[in-house]
């Protein structure tokens, strides 16, 4: 399945859309990884601060607790020092602490031995809790040599106040407690003596509810350590009074833990990793507690106290996840609508090219770029229109003016004499002309006439530039040579004549260069003119082809008044003449060499006994190979007369 | 083990083990008949022997002494002259002849403190010095979080003491008369012995086990560390066959240890010798 018949790659939505979305998304995963650091260093902190707090809290309830159980029996041992007590009302005192103090289990004053002799080695009273009873009693015996206890041998030793590690008393219902014990004194003869040791059992199951309560996130936990290291609290319950800090170091193999364990006993706080063994990362705070000997250590995992953090990252990236969504179809949606107009216009565009142009181009409401090429393209429109418009009329008009030319051409054709034999009648003269024209119309002309019985006119002519103008003047030449030549019968005088008609009133300075001969057929005289031509050729009946010896002249209608000198020559039989204009000797091939008078002058001595049509027919096929193709530039006009004397009587020498 | 086993069973026998509490001595369940047979120190015996207690040694389990004396390494007693005039705990329910006389051999005057059950009193700084079992309180120290480098150990064995000490005692009496039986018992016995040694792990376990039944405080690292030591010091280490035979030579050094510690011995004392006193029952 291939995406792009889906979606249309290209299109300027996908790209938009593409764009921005790379940008959005980058965005935002900036973003989100900036929150995120930030956040998480906050929440670390905060737990933190927290879990000292926490941990502050239950020291300070515990502390609550202890510290005035303290006082009891510090007072006891003050008391008894200050000798206010008789030994045989010590019970009621015990009694009545029990009474006022219901956390506290039991309570009494153990002397050292054979302080009282009437009372024997030992001497300790004791009162305590039966379920809501209280019990007193004297304790010390074989089986009950108090001495060696910890809670009486260390105070008493130590000579300081002793709380003794936790134990499970069986008497009290086999409950956790601990014994607080205060030494006191005697003052004697013999100066202060040891009198005992004043005693609370405390039973710590408060403490234990108190700590086992707490939970930090889902499986953070608070544990009680005794000053040895035991556990007293544990949410593992099986470690309480059976596994140390010590010993699970030992067992688990974690030297982290006996770590901890000697830092607490050391009397420091800290906070710090809690990294044990196939369990997961954890913090962990500890402190020791101001009373009873014993620590605190709160413990909570890494990874719960982002909980929160990581449900609100999933909530935010749903919700980016549905705004990019959303923000992916308004993109579609909007640049499609915006671009809609560019895809009518380009339908549009297509119409038009077929060439309609009056395909209606589509509104565009927007002041925007889209406007700005519509606009465009209704002025593109309106101008080709009226371009294809103008182009039509002028084609139109072109077409009219080629078809006027083609008549024109036909009407100058139709004044040059063009059929031959002109006068077959008269066997003395073969002639033969051609003019072909660059154009529908040309400059060049040729003429021949018979101005009487005996007197042949014939002239050739180039009028100066080409086309119409040229055609016009030519025409006027022409024109001009008839009606004069019929009144006046000398070359010069016609020249003279005709000069100065086309002198007269010539503002656009035309020339025409012409040549003009009489030739009497009678005589074979011939009286010739030049104004300005291309000398004409003699070939003479035997002998080399020449030129015919002239004066230049200047060419027609420049110089009124102008006198041109006529000249002579006398044709011999078998004579032949040839003239032509520079269209002849100027041909040009496409490397621009010009076919030139001595090319003239050979095709004619090649071709001297031929007929005048055959004659021009050669320089014709001359011409063309010379040209080979290249475009005609001037009028090519050629005239070719021969001259037959010794036929007078009928017989044509030449056959054509 | 060897009732865990079966092991007794196993010989026809019924045996029901007793502990007596910390204030009492095995030796007055041996002297009251509560107890058949009991394991007491050599020295302990050697004693009573001598007070006209007519007990045998039928098995010697321990090879070398255990005892040691601990002081804090960063406290006053570096040396064994720093021993005078110090407060010494030791242990209340005998097991204080081979110290004792230790003591008094290197002209050193201290002051006994005794010590019930625990070494608080040592944690705390009540006394100075206070002897230990190796395989037993000095591990206590450790798991109380205290590094065998703050500690400054004197062992018996390094100051000419090395006597052994756990052994299996009867009175005369009851050896006469039940010697089948006793042998049994001590086969029955080492045999547990040599199993404890080749399954450590379920020993521990079921030790543990024990002890969480009867509600006693049980850490699985203290017991390893007393198994190991003990079966070190009973000569359970290497490939080595364990003998229950007592050598003549540790029964001269008991022999002498308590005539130079009681300066009042009955004349009966100088009969005792080392035939009258060991009675093996195993042949080894």
């Amino acid at each position: 399945m291939n995406f792009k018949n889906i979606i249309n790659t290209e299109s300027l939505s996908f790209r938009i859309l593409t764009r921005v979305l790379l940008i959005t998304v980058s965005l935002f995963v900036l973003t989100l990884s900036i929150y995120y650091i930030y956040t998480r260093n906050l929440i670390r902190e905060a737990a933190r601060e927290n879990a000292i707090q926490l941990a502050g809290n239950i020291a300070g309830k515990i502390a609550q607790q202890l510290q005035p159980m303290e006082k009891l029996p510090q007072m006891v041992s003050a008391t008894i020092e200050m000798g206010l007590f008789d030994k045989d009302s010590l019970i009621v005192v015990l009694e009545t602490i029990l009474k006022r103090n219901p956390n506290i289990y039991g309570a009494s004053i153990a002397f050292a031995p054979n302080i009282f002799p009437e009372k024997g080695l030992y001497f300790m009273p004791y009162a305590y809790r039966n379920n809501n009873e209280i019990i007193s009693t004297f304790l010390g015996s074989a089986d009950y040599e108090y001495f060696l206890m910890d809670w009486f041998q260390i105070p008493f030793m130590t000579k300081k106040p002793y709380w003794s590690e936790p134990y499970f008393d069986e008497g009290g219902g086999n409950a956790l407690m601990t014994t607080y014990s205060v030494p006191f004194y005697y003052h004697t003869e013999q100066g202060r003596v040891q009198g005992g040791i004043a005693t609370i059992d405390v039973d710590l199951q408060w403490l234990t509810d108190i700590v086992s309560e707490v939970t930090i996130f889902e499986t953070g936990y608070a544990f009680v350590l005794s000053r040895n290291g035991m556990a007293i609290t544990h949410p593992d319950r099986s470690m309480i009074m059976n596994e140390s800090i010590f010993s699970n170091s030992e067992n688990w193999e974690e030297p982290l833990l006996r770590e901890i364990g000697r830092d607490l006993q050391q009397g420091n706080s800290s906070f710090s990793e809690y990294n044990l063994k196939n369990k997961v990362k954890r913090w962990i705070y500890y402190t020791p507690l101001d009373a009873g000997g014993l620590s605190l250590a709160v413990v909570y995992p890494d990874d719960e106290m982002f909980a929160s953090l990581h449900k609100m990252n999933l909530i935010l990236l749903a919700l980016i996840i549905f705004g990019l969504i959303l923000l992916n179809f308004t993109v579609v949606k909007i640049v499609n609508r915006l671009a809609r107009p560019l895809v009518d216009i380009a339908k549009t565009a297509h119409k038009i090219a077929e060439g309609n142009f009056n395909a209606p181009l589509p509104e565009v409401k927007s002041r925007d770029e889209i406007r700005l090429l519509r606009n465009a393209f209704v002025n593109m429109q309106q101008e080709l229109g009226a371009y294809v418009a103008n182009l039509t009329a002028t084609t139109a008009a072109k077409e009219k003016i080629e078809s006027e030319l083609r008549i024109a051409r036909d009407i100058q054709l139709s004044m040059i004499p063009h059929s031959f034999p002109p006068f077959p009648e008269l066997p003395q003269i073969d002639l033969f002309a051609e003019l072909k024209s660059a154009k529908e119309v040309g400059g060049d002309l040729y003429d021949f006439f018979l101005i009487d019985k005996h007197q042949f006119c014939f002239a050739i002519g180039d009028v100066s530039g080409k086309g119409v103008p040229a055609s016009l003047f030519m025409a006027v030449t022409r024109t001009l040579l008839r009606s004069i030549a019929d009144k006046v019968k000398s070359p010069s005088g016609i020249m003279k004549l005709l000069n100065n008609s086309l002198a007269m009133n010539n503002e656009s300075c035309m020339f025409v260069t012409f040549f003009l001969g009489v030739l009497d057929i009678s005589t074979g005289e011939l009286s010739y003119v030049n104004a300005g031509h291309n000398p004409p050729v003699i070939i003479p009946g035997d002998g080399a082809v020449k030129f015919l010896p002239l004066a230049n002249g200047i060419p027609l209608g420049l110089q009124e008044n102008y006198e041109y000198p006529q000249f002579s020559l006398s044709f011999k039989d078998g004579d032949k003449f040839f003239a032509y204009t520079d269209g002849v000797s100027e041909a040009e091939n496409s490397q621009h060499q010009l076919f030139g008078e001595q090319a003239i002058l050979d095709v004619l001595m090649q071709h001297k006994s031929d007929h005048p049509i055959a004659l021009i027919k050669a320089m014709d096929a001359a011409i063309s190979q010379h040209v080979s193709g290249f475009d005609q530039s001037d009028d090519i006009t050629m005239l070719s007369i021969a001259f037959n004397h010794g036929s007078a009587n009928g017989t044509p020498r030449n056959k054509p | 083990m060897a009732q865990e086993k079966g092991y007794y069973k196993d010989a026809g026998l019924d045996v029901i083990i007793k502990h007596p509490p910390a204030n009492l001595n095995a030796i007055n369940y041996l002297q009251d008949g509560s107890a058949d047979i009991v394991s007491l120190f050599l020295i302990t015996a050697l004693d009573a022997r001598l007070h006209d207690f007519d007990l045998v040694n039928i098995a010697q389990m321990s090879e070398h002494s255990a005892v040691v004396f601990v002081s804090f390494a960063d406290g006053p007693v570096q040396t064994l002259k720093d021993f005078d005039n110090k407060k010494i705990g030791i242990w209340e329910g005998g097991f204080d002849e081979s110290p004792k006389t230790m003591v008094k051999h290197h002209n050193l005057k201290v002051e006994w403190v005794p010590i019930l059950s625990s070494v608080n009193l040592f944690l705390m700084k009540g006394i100075d010095l206070m002897t230990m079992m190796w395989y037993n309180e000095y591990n206590q120290l450790y798991l109380s979080g205290i590094n065998p480098d703050e500690l400054n150990t004197f062992s018996l064995s390094d100051y000419g003491f090395d006597i052994p000490e756990d052994g299996l005692y009867v009175k005369e009496a009851t050896y006469q008369d039940r010697k089948a039986e006793l042998q049994a018992f001590v086969e029955a016995s080492l045999k547990g012995w040599q199993y404890a040694n080749q399954n450590f792990d379920e020993t521990i376990d079921i030790v543990l086990n024990k002890m969480r039944a009867s509600k006693v405080s049980a850490n699985e690292a203290h017991q390893r560390w007393m198994l190991s030591k003990i079966l070190e010091f009973q000569g359970f280490s290497g490939d080595q066959e364990k003998k229950t035979q007592l050598m003549k030579v540790d029964f001269q050094k008991a022999l002498e240890v308590l005539k130079e510690n009681n300066t009042d011995l009955p004349a009966t004392a100088k009969e005792i010798t080392f035939e009258t006193f060991y009675k093996p029952l195993l042949i080894e």
